[in-house]
């Protein structure tokens, strides 16, 4: 069984956003949310600056603190690593969002749902189409595009990355390109003080 | 665990997928479209098998799917009702039917066609489908609005011409190892199909450690990525450019065999700027072993002399380079560092870096063929060269390149064709023909043929004037706001306005612009989603959106050649036509439909294939346009392209690098001072009253460092203001789309205009600060953020604060448009090439009250921004 995780390559991520939006687009996004996005940070004072673009995204923990904050068994992690929110279990009552060191959780509130895409309370046939998966009062997050990864394909902000800023792949296969990549430019996890484990790295 | 019966991702549900392209920006990469079973569009992606974008698509085109689905689409023709018009004026539209709309729009503009065609003015600015901006040729008038070309590129377009023969130029990502981008975002941000770029240059930088060294005023995506940013005075690019050409000139780091053998560098130039001539117009050279001159192509020549002072035939001459090194006497980095303020040492070292990058002497094999491998190139668009100079700047951008002998060789600078149509096939603009005395033929007119001089003028830009430029659209303000001195014997009075938006990209006075839509008899739109210019429409002509329609192209792809279909990945949602079908239906009523056959056959270079033929008198869909394109470039079928999406492929090396093998390239624009005195020839003739005060000295066959006008503004007007674009909203109209606007409005760039922490303090300005930004033309009202990665010199105000409040309730007022702030007259028009200055000199003034358009909640001030610097996140 793989053990899926992604690297973010510091270099190349121009900080587009075209991952934000292709996510958006998969998942069928309320306005407002989001499931992976750049941040971005100038750095230094002039003419000795630059600007830090540092893509973000749930970082499906080994140790996923959201996991053991849920009291009820909704956030779970598969077999394969990644972790899921089931919206039959999940209550809203907003522990994990508390618990997730990363910022990566949100709780759809009826109004994100109902005002629709362009705010004005319709929702077009896209938005009709994909908003059922969303249950009001539930946390939501990155899945790793799951279902497209069970089909063998990439998730989908890896998959448009304009400049492969993003390498998603078997943790477990000490061939497979992120794991390379980790020991090549020596991968970090965010914030590894909390001892969540994540299976997300950067290399810059 | 929850159970699902259905995927909840929507490229996993049930459906099929589509082959389609792209057409967020001008550009056009290559998609997938997913179609789920009720045939709903619910997901768009890169096609995995195009070479060029390679699977990947940049946030516009991922953000496709909200224009297709925008409520505020135009859904059937309307009439206007209100006569009132005016800048958010509701023009109360009533929806009519097709037959009435196009009856309505085809007597109107019989009408005025029947007075004088010269008071129709058509503004057609959809690049992909150019063979739509022929339309007005049917008419026999060239009284364009045009809003596009001279703005992105009056110099850069004809300059690219000259040089390269062909409409753009890129690095060649390939082999490049030092990437100089000056003004253009490259590779990163903006310009030549970016997602695909982005891809090609990221591999580069990471896995070929590809220096890149960015030359702006503000710290963009590319500065933010290079290995060195240069910050930069605006308006100075041209004389950062010839510093380090005088070091590579003065340390003679240039590629003395490539200027000999393969440019105009050694001719022979006489005191009138002409190249010096025998009798039967065969140029000189000097022989500098034998010490005489010899015809360019004596086959005795032992070795062409670059420097020295000649005479011949009893004339005082120098070889084109001496000419050249002589300006570069007077352009020490150290003198340019006065106006750049970039120091002596940099640009010294840069030209260096620059000089040992490039391997003068080496070579490559490719394909069988032994090629010059120049991996160090000089990129640059809109910023660095949008000046009123912009010959002279382009020219000087080309000229570093010279100097090492990276033109259109491998890792060298690189000429890209506008539609690979004409390369081949149309037999026109774009292609490579042996011009006189061994030379290259220049090609500066790569939007459409000359426009004769007329007087008076018969187009109120004064294409006529500009022999060798690009439609300068904004002098139409000045010519109608001074029709005496300009001999104007009518007035424009009809608009017909394609996929076009004068109002917001033409520089100028607002109130001017508005004044003259305000005189217009009629105006028709055809559209998709409301914008500045089209609410002043009287009809509005609803066209499919790209996820609708049929169309075959590939414009101007910085290494790749091919076609890339597009295909209606559903019906149309609205009572909308394809745009050739709408052009068909006027063009049938005002009798020009055999007419307009004819021109749709030249230009798309059907007539070199006779069994593709458009015939005479019908009428053709998207699709029977679309089919023939395809066929005309691979012999393939529609269903051929339905099947793989496109044909794109690298482009062939003897295409991409140096295909003009065996000819000179211009070192020398001799064809400058030709169009100059053929220019003012004919307007001695003509008696033209104001040619005293045309600008001659704007015509140079060498790039000098004299400072742009915008330099010698009034002194109160102490800061320089430039405008920006950044991935998201790269070309065309982005903010309005919900997915576009939630990222950028979360970007601090995005969200006010930037200044220098170090210029605030000086102005006692602060964060948060509502200004007044003030040209010498006219002003804007924004929001002050510090960033620390901007010129001192310098305001920058983001292209998405540029939109004012329309129809479209999607779009957030950001204090006004940045093209406001600048002038549309000749003093800071290019009468070279018709470029326009891009930069204005302002000055910020505090102000206590907030102006109602932009305390509005629509407003983009009215949302939270981000803080730039500091530690606080950015979102």
């Amino acid at each position: 069984m793989a053990k899926w995780g992604m690297v973010f390559d510091l270099r190349r991520c121009i900080g587009c956003n075209a991952c934000a939006v292709a996510c958006k687009q998969e998942n069928s996004l309320p306005d407002g949310v989001f499931f992976t996005k750049t941040l971005s940070e100038e750095v230094g004072e002039y003419p000795d600056v630059t600007r830090s673009y540092v893509p973000t995204i749930c970082n499906h923990c080994e140790d996923a603190p959201c996991e053991r904050a849920c009291p009820t068994g909704a956030t779970y992690t598969r077999p394969d690593g990644i972790v899921m929110v089931d919206r039959d279990k999940c209550i809203g009552c907003g522990t994990c969002i508390v618990a997730c060191p990363y910022d990566q959780r949100t709780r759809l509130e009826p109004e994100m749902l109902n005002k629709g895409l362009f705010g004005d309370g319709r929702l077009t046939p896209f938005e009709e189409q994909g908003i059922g998966r969303f249950t009001a009062g539930t946390v939501v997050k990155c899945t790793f595009c799951h279902e497209r990864v069970d089909a063998g394909l990439l998730p989908a902000c890896v998959a448009t990355c304009p400049t492969e800023a993003r390498i998603f792949g078997d943790l477990d296969d000490p061939h497979s390109r992120p794991r390379q990549l980790i020991l090549e430019r020596r991968g970090r996890q965010p914030l590894p003080e909390k001892n969540t484990n994540p299976r997300v790295f950067y290399i810059d | 665990m929850e159970t699902l019966t259905q995927p909840v991702q929507n490229s996993m549900k049930p459906g099929k997928w589509l082959n389609s392209s792209c057409k967020m920006c001008i550009h056009s990469c290559t998609t997938r479209i997913h179609v789920s079973e009720d045939g709903v569009i619910n997901k768009i992606e890169g096609n995995p098998t195009s070479p060029s974008n390679n699977g990947r698509l940049c946030p516009k085109g991922n953000a496709a799917i909200l224009r297709h689905y925008d409520p505020a689409r135009f859904r059937t023709p309307l009439r206007r009702t209100n006569p009132e018009k005016g800048p958010g004026v509701d023009p109360k539209w009533v929806p009519i039917g097709w037959d009435e709309a196009l009856d309505l729009v085809g007597r109107e503009l019989k009408k005025t066609l029947d007075e004088d065609p010269r008071k129709l003015m058509p503004a057609i600015n959809d690049f992909q489908k150019l063979f739509l901006w022929a339309w007005p040729a049917a008419l026999g008038n060239a009284n364009y609005l045009s809003s596009v070309g001279n703005f992105c590129g009056g110099g850069y377009h004809p300059m690219n011409g000259f040089i390269h023969a062909a409409f753009a130029a890129a690095n060649d990502v390939n082999y490049c190892n030092y990437w100089i981008n000056n003004g253009g975002g490259d590779g990163f941000s903006s310009h030549l199909h970016t997602a695909a770029q982005a891809n090609h240059v990221a591999k580069a930088r990471v896995e070929r450690n590809m220096r890149v060294v960015v030359v702006e005023p503000r710290l963009s995506i590319g500065a933010a990525k290079a290995n060195e940013w240069v910050p930069i005075r605006p308006a100075t690019d041209r004389q950062f450019a010839l510093g380090l050409a005088h070091v590579l000139v003065a340390e003679k780091l240039y590629d003395a065999k490539f200027l000999k053998k393969d440019t105009n560098a050694p001719y022979l130039v006489g005191p009138d700027g002409y190249f010096v001539r025998n009798g039967e117009g065969k140029i000189y050279v000097w022989d500098a072993v034998d010490k005489r001159a010899r015809l360019w192509d004596d086959p005795e020549i032992k070795d062409f002399a670059l420097e020295g002072t000649y005479t011949v035939d009893g004339k005082p001459c120098r070889p084109a380079f001496q000419k050249f090194k002589d300006i570069l006497a007077d352009c020490a980095p150290e003198q340019m560092e006065k106006l750049t303020t970039v120091p002596a040492a940099t640009t010294r070292r840069i030209a260096r870096e620059f000089a040992k990058a490039a391997q003068i002497g080496s070579f490559i094999e490719i394909d069988g063929r032994v090629l010059p491998l120049r991996p160090a190139a000089y990129n640059y668009y809109r910023g660095a060269q949008g000046h009123k100079y912009s010959a002279m700047a382009n020219h000087a951008f080309k000229l570093v390149n010279f100097l090492v002998g990276a033109i259109d060789t491998p890792g060298g600078h690189v000429g890209v064709t506008l539609d690979d149509q004409m390369q081949d096939i149309r037999g026109g603009f774009g292609t490579i023909q042996a011009g006189e005395n061994g030379m290259l033929q220049t090609m500066p007119h790569q939007l459409h043929p000359e426009v004769p001089f007329s007087w008076p003028p018969n187009e109120t830009h004064l294409m006529g004037f500009f022999p060798i430029g690009v439609d300068p659209g904004h002098l139409t303000q000045h010519t109608l706001a001074n029709a005496d001195k300009f001999g104007l014997d009518y007035r424009p009075d009809t608009l017909l306005m394609c996929h076009s938006n004068p109002l917001w990209n033409l520089p100028g006075d607002r109130e001017q612009w508005y004044a003259m839509l305000r005189d217009m008899r009629f105006i028709v739109a055809i559209d998709i989603l409301p914008n500045e210019s089209n609410e002043w429409a009287d009809v509005i002509l609803p066209s499919h959106d790209l996820l609708e329609s049929w169309n075959m192209t590939m414009i101007e792809p910085p290494h790749h050649e091919g076609m890339c279909l597009r295909q209606p990945a559903t019906p149309p949602l609205y009572d909308t036509k394809s745009e050739e079908e709408i052009f068909y239906e006027i063009s049938e009523r005002l009798g020009l439909l055999e007419t307009w056959n004819g021109i749709l056959n030249f230009v798309n270079g059907f007539h070199q294939k006779p069994e593709l033929l458009l015939e005479p008198t019908r009428k053709y869909s998207d699709r029977e346009i679309a089919e023939r394109k395809g066929k005309l470039w691979n012999g393939q079928d529609l269903d051929w392209y339905v099947e793989h999406g496109h044909a794109v492929t690298p482009r062939r090396p003897e295409k991409w690098y140096r295909p003009w093998e065996g000819l000179r390239l211009h070192f020398y624009l001799e064809d400058i001072v030709r169009a100059r005195d053929t220019l003012r020839q004919k307007m001695e003739v003509a008696d033209v009253p104001f040619r005293h005060e045309w600008e001659w000295g704007d015509y140079q066959p060498l790039p000098t460092a004299v400072p742009d006008p915008v330099h010698h503004e009034r002194a109160d007007f102490d800061l320089y203001a430039i405008t920006f674009k950044d991935i998201q909203i790269n070309f065309g109209e982005s903010i309005g789309n919900p997915w576009i606007n939630d990222i950028v409005f979360k970007d601090p760039v995005h969200t006010a205009v930037l200044l220098n922490p170090k210029a605030a303090r000086e102005r006692r300005l602060d964060e948060g600060d509502i200004v007044r930004i003030e040209s010498p033309y006219g002003s804007i009202v924004a929001k002050l953020a510090l960033s620390e990665g901007v010129h001192p010199d310098a305001v920058c105000v983001s292209n998405a604060l540029s939109r004012v409040a329309t129809q479209n309730t999607g779009v957030r007022h950001g204090g006004g448009n940045f093209n406001q702030l600048l002038p549309a007259n000749l003093r800071h028009t290019d009468a070279c090439s018709g470029q326009p200055e891009t930069v204005a000199k302002v000055k910020l003034t505090k102000i206590a009250s907030v102006p109602e358009a932009v305390a509005a909640g629509n407003s983009v001030f009215g949302q939270r921004s981000g803080r730039i610097g500091g530690k606080g996140r950015a979102h």
